[in-house]
């Protein structure tokens, strides 16, 4: 996204705004996962502590989430720079 | 990405609290889409056994799959309901991006 038609109290606002919402966003994510992960790999209730085996999945379960995200965005990114390359270029 | 577009222009120096209304708006919008887009993909392509920590190749493709899908879809739907505003706006009624 691109604010650089915004004079410096709105840029300023906008990176008050932003910064807020990645908060929001990163504690959004954090809950998501800790979903996620205890329900795909804690199935066994006969022991009130984490097996090594629960634990080797919820860290690969995060491990992999991370990765699957920063994946999807680098692909998001390549998506918008070719829609914008379409939008500057009329043919 | 600007479909919401910026009109207006400001005094120097001041807030146009409309400018920032609107950009907050297609940040959500931007936001709440890849968070979609997160989500569903990693519901489609990511197996549940954890047994590896890495994306495997599998993995990897369908997710790039699913991105370039997904946002296919989003044009597609996007583009339908475009038309039935239309439809109705023409038709006489309310003629509003909700109306059905």
């Amino acid at each position: 996204m691109d604010f650089s038609n915004f004079n410096a109290a709105e840029q300023a606002q906008m990176s008050k705004i932003i910064e807020k919402k990645q908060m929001q966003d990163f504690l959004k994510m954090y809950s998501n996962l800790v979903e996620k992960c205890f329900n795909s790999c804690c199935n066994d209730f006969t022991s009130k502590a984490l097996s090594s085996k629960e634990e080797q999945c919820v860290m690969n379960c995060t491990e992999k989430f991370i990765k699957h995200s920063e994946r999807i965005g680098a692909r998001f990114a390549e998506l918008n720079a070719e829609a914008m390359n379409a939008a500057q270029t009329p043919s | 990405m600007s479909f919401l577009g910026r009109g207006g222009s400001t005094p120097t120096g001041g807030v146009n609290p409309e400018r920032i209304d609107m950009a907050v708006t297609e940040l959500d919008t931007v936001t709440d889409f890849f968070n979609r887009m997160v989500s569903s993909c990693h519901a489609k392509c990511i197996s549940t056994r954890y047994a590896d920590a890495d994306l495997n190749k599998g993995e990897s493709v369908c997710i790039d799959r699913c991105v370039a899908k997904f946002s296919e879809v989003q044009k597609k739907v996007g583009e339908k309901l475009q038309n039935r505003g239309a439809a109705a706006a023409s038709a006489g009624g309310a003629g509003s991006f909700t109306g059905l």
